[in-house]
């Protein structure tokens, strides 16, 4: 028997000691009585007497209550040494066990029958390797996909420890071993004894497998003939490896089977000239040794665009291109792969078979101009296809504003109405003047130019404005607490200003086109129909560079447009679970740990949705979809071996017993005390 | 461990706390209109029993000047010409003498201990339910034309309320015992011994206490018998002053000569009490039988009236 507890052993006498004197010093000490009147004492003076005939044995009694109070001290004081039976093995190891739970895991072939995944193949050697723990030996379970995810302490209760092991599930992310084994070693540092047991397929990128440095930080390294001699005593490669010295990695394979076809890539955009036109991306993998046959089918929500038959020799891997695809009512795009009889139609990894990708929406915009005949700006907008435009003169609208009803985009030149067309529609104003002004007007400049164009903004990208001219310009005051940004500066001097206003947005240039009150040459400029272009797509919501299609496992910056004031947006994932993210500079952190499509929202406290946007995301790996089990892994140029069966006694806790055993004196010493035997 | 103690029908004492104000003394609700109203029943029951037994009990087999027949007799010479039959004369051609039963008065006495064990009870005092059973009494006594005297006592006799008849002095009654000095220790012989000196008309005793006399209770009750009075004991206790539900360790206090006994309160402790109780009780009925003293035993939960019709059906009590 060893005693683990943390108080030395002659410290723990002197607290026996004392406590035991507090004990028999209370049983010595007269106590103090309450005091009872009665009303003829003789009668009870005639009982004692009788009692008092058996004092021996009330002595007697009182012995036996203090020899138990003194028993159940002792048994919370041993208990308190945390006695263990079995000896405690010097060897005793400190256990990290890696349970790969990346998209490979997924993979139906942990056992003969193709029901159990390798993961569930995985918890099996890993609860194995548990339930061989003994003496002193602590494990910590840590989860391994993208993320590494302790999820225990350090423990040798294998009950508790098995039950974290059935618990882990897979996620549809690649592995990051780097992280993991970077997230073990520390847990492990100045622990006696460490070990990593890595339960895993071995599909790790060879990068990962490479960032691991055996000998300690800071002594000579060998020297990488690639770097060469004079790096020998700087290493650039130590910076970014894990600190694996001193601590004994083993590996437990899993998984049976390699063939496997697996989409590794698809992508769909809008051609930046022809937004009603999309073209799809689609790239697919024979990651097996034997040929493979699959039916490859797109569709766009429940349109099949293509179906095709693939015969795919060992290793090949095609690309498919869809140009010039028309644009349809639904947005998200599908790529299956769909398996055909015979040998070679099927495959155990049924995660890659399918992808998904998004179309950014787009719709022909509703554009009214309110202006006397302006050839410069419907000359404009004629040429761009996806707006449907009408014109209506000031005097006509200020008549009846209702005509703006149904507008996707009403665009106001030279004059300032009173009276604002409703919401959604967005409005652009030229030379808006006066208190009707949408944007605060603070004085007038004349013969400006601009000086600086803030290039981040949608609408001014691509755009280059130093060399154009006006005659003059109203000079606005943005309030950037209401989300006024200016666009374009004359020196400090707002000329371009920019807001979202609800659910619209709103763009006012201070200074006319053509007109009695002022001219300028941007008509003239290239910039001019570009400007109006970046424009109409900004209030469309369409940007050209935003990628809706991401990978998993990798953490995106989403912009969200238009986001004012929003710190967190809510991500629905493709099972229905929410959860929240933060959104900095109206950039939305998006991690996607299942692949399908995601619905990002950044909402108001009052639950008012400001900005949306939908996700599609991917496995789009190659290392997770080529899913032949490695049966050795060469960690950092050592090859792993298998983890020996811990060869220390098993032992058992006692204080637990202990301590039932006092509670269950104490429990009889109250009972006793209260049927007046102890007393 | 916390070791409650639970109190009982005692009064637990704080260590040297000064001596509160006796819960008995406060009488002022003792006789209220519920209490009258009781008292009336009483006398209605009451006389119904009279008019069967017990009235005749308490006739004399003398010849007096009553106004109730009882018997003829043969006229002799002296007798008193103003009771001869005349109408029995004309019939039957013989003197005969027409007797009348002459009633006596009974003087009963009423002997009420006051003393602090009688202080004790919950929810009432067992000296208020003396007193109330003291006062039916009486009342009865009264409205019987009996002469009815209370005499409170404790160490000594502590006050006297002179033999009374007529149930209209019941009101008197009730302010004696209202405002009698209550309190001190039960010395029975010497109060006895006290009682037949200033009592010379021989009667019934009433003696309601609890008989915890440290020095016994026999002599007392001799006192009364051998001075010719018909002693009526009546034991007031309360339920749980014989079965106690007290815990843990107590200095047990007694009330009136502040005896002290530590004790650690236990189940068989508890039980040896109450059967050392029982059996004090029993010695207490036991020597009454024995010397033909009508004796009562009663708790404070009975209610008094009750009580007092169980008295009068006994027959023990008026004759």
């Amino acid at each position: 028997m060893s005693f683990l507890g943390p108080i030395p052993l002659a410290v723990f006498a002197w607290i026996a000691l004392g406590a035991g004197a507090l004990a028999v010093s209370a049983y010595i000490i007269k106590m103090r009585r309450r005091r009872f009147e009665v009303p003829f004492a003789r009668l009870w003076k005639r009982v004692l007497e009788q009692k008092d005939a058996n004092a021996l044995w009330k002595q007697l009694k009182r012995l036996i209550s203090l020899l138990l109070i003194l028993l159940i001290l002792a048994l919370i004081l041993f208990a308190a040494l945390d006695p263990t039976l079995g000896a405690v093995s010097r060897s005793a190891r400190s256990v990290v066990v890696l349970v790969d739970a990346s998209a490979s895991m997924k993979a139906l072939d942990g056992d003969d029958t193709g029901k159990q995944t390798r993961l569930d193949a995985a918890k099996e050697k890993t609860k194995a390797l548990i339930d061989s723990m003994g003496g002193g030996d602590l494990a910590l379970i840590m989860k391994v996909d993208g993320q590494a995810t302790p999820m225990s302490r350090f423990s040798n209760d294998a009950p508790m420890l098995d039950k974290i092991v059935d618990g882990i599930t897979a996620s549809d992310t690649p592995a990051d071993l780097t992280r993991a084994l970077g997230a073990a070693a520390d847990a492990l540092r100045d622990r006696p004894n460490p070990l990593i047991v890595l339960v895993s397929d071995g599909a790790f990128p060879e990068q990962q497998l490479g960032l691991v440095t055996w000998t300690k930080t800071g002594e000579p390294v060998a020297v990488d003939p690639k770097i060469g001699k004079g790096a020998a005593s700087w290493n650039a490669k130590n910076l970014a490896s894990v600190d694996l010295s001193n601590i004994d990695v083993r590996y437990l394979p899993v998984g049976k089977r390699s063939d496997n076809v697996g989409i590794i890539a698809f992508n769909v955009r809008r051609y930046i000239a022809n937004k009603a036109a999309y073209e799809v991306y689609v790239e697919i993998q024979n990651f097996g040794t034997e040929p493979a046959h699959r039916k490859l089918k797109i569709s766009n929500g429940s349109n099949p665009v293509d179906t095709q038959l693939l015969d795919l020799a060992p290793g090949q891997r095609v690309h498919k291109i869809y140009a010039r695809l028309p644009a349809s009512d639904d947005n998200k795009l599908r790529a299956s792969l769909i398996a055909v009889e015979g040998a070679g139609g099927a495959d155990v990894f049924p995660l890659d078979d399918e992808a998904y990708a998004l179309l950014p929406a787009r719709k022909k915009q509703k554009v009214l101009m309110v202006t006397e005949d302006n050839l410069f700006l419907e000359g404009a907008l004629l040429v761009y296809d996806n707006i449907d435009p009408t014109k209506v003169t000031p005097a006509e609208y200020d008549a009846k504003p209702a005509i703006a009803d149904g507008m996707d985009v009403v665009i106001f030149d030279d004059h300032t109405p009173a009276v604002l067309p409703m919401p959604p529609a967005s409005l652009m104003f030229f030379h808006p003047m006066g208190e009707n002004s949408p944007f605060k007007v603070s004085g007038e400049s004349s013969s400006p130019h601009v000086t600086e164009i803030d290039e981040g903004h949608p609408v001014m990208r691509w755009i280059s404005m130093s060399d154009v001219n006006m005659d003059k310009s109203a000079i606005f005051s943005p309030d950037p607490k209401k989300g006024e940004s200016t666009l374009a500066y004359y020196v400090r001097d707002s000329l371009i200003v920019a807001k979202r206003d609800g659910k619209r947005k709103m763009l006012a240039f201070g200074f006319p086109l053509q007109s009695k009150s002022g001219v300028t040459d941007l008509p003239m400029r290239v910039a001019f129909p570009m400007l109006l272009v970046n424009a109409l797509d900004w209030f469309a919501g369409d940007t050209a560079d935003l990628l809706t299609t991401y990978a998993t496992g990798q953490r995106q910056r989403v912009p969200l447009d238009g986001v004012v004031g929003a710190t967190e947006a809510e991500v629905k994932g493709p099972d229905g679970t929410t959860t929240r993210t933060p959104v900095i500079d109206g950039l939305a952190t998006f991690y996607g740990a299942h692949v399908g499509y995601y619905d990002l929202a950044a909402k108001t406290p009052d639950g008012k949705t400001l900005a949306q946007i939908e996700l599609a995301a991917n496995l789009a790996s190659t290392v997770e979809s080529d899913i032949a089990p490695s049966t050795e892994l060469t960690l950092g140029g050592k090859k792993l071996e298998a983890p020996e069966a811990f060869a220390v006694t098993r032992s058992q806790k006692l204080w637990i017993y202990l301590i039932l055993l006092a509670m269950g004196l104490i429990l009889v010493e109250w009972v006793t005390y209260h049927r007046r035997i102890t007393v | 461990m916390v070791r409650p103690a639970l109190s009982g029908a005692f009064k637990a004492v704080k260590p040297d706390a000064a001596p509160k104000k006796n819960r008995a003394e406060d009488r002022s609700e003792l006789f209220d209109e519920k209490f009258l109203k009781t008292l009336e029943h009483l006398h209605m029951v009451s006389r119904k029993v009279f008019a069967g037994n017990l009235r005749a009990e308490r006739r004399t087999r003398k010849v007096g000047s009553g106004i109730e027949f009882a018997d003829h007799r043969t006229y002799s010479r002296g007798d008193d010409f103003r009771y001869i039959d005349w109408n029995l004369y004309g019939r039957l051609d013989k003197l005969l003498l027409r007797l009348f039963e002459e009633e006596e008065d009974l003087s009963i006495y009423v002997l009420v201990d006051v003393s602090d064990s009688m202080s004790i009870g919950s929810p009432l005092p067992k000296l208020h339910y003396a007193m109330q059973v003291a006062a039916a009494l009486t009342y009865v006594g009264l409205a019987n034309l009996d002469r009815v005297a209370i005499i409170p006592f404790a160490g000594k006799l502590v006050d006297r309320m002179p033999p009374a008849r007529g149930k209209n002095r019941i009101f008197r009654v009730f302010e004696f015992l209202r405002n009698c000095d209550i309190g001190g220790k039960t010395e029975l012989a010497e109060c006895m011994k006290t009682f037949v000196t200033q009592n010379k008309r021989r009667g019934l005793a009433v003696l309601i206490s609890d008989f915890y006399d440290p020095d016994g209770f026999e002599q007392g009750l001799n006192t009364l018998r051998y001075n010719k009075f018909e002693p009526f004991v009546l034991q007031v206790y309360d339920k749980r002053e014989a079965e106690p539900t007290l815990h843990g360790d107590l200095t047990l206090v007694d009330c009136e000569t502040g005896d002290t006994k530590e004790v650690t309160i236990s189940k068989s402790l508890l039980e040896a009490y109450t059967a050392e109780h029982e059996k004090y009780c029993k010695e207490l009925e036991a020597y009454c039988t024995k010397y033909a003293m009508p004796f009562f035993r009663t708790h404070t939960s009975i209610p008094f009236d009750e009580l007092v019709l169980k008295i009068f059906r006994s027959g023990g009590f008026l004759r």
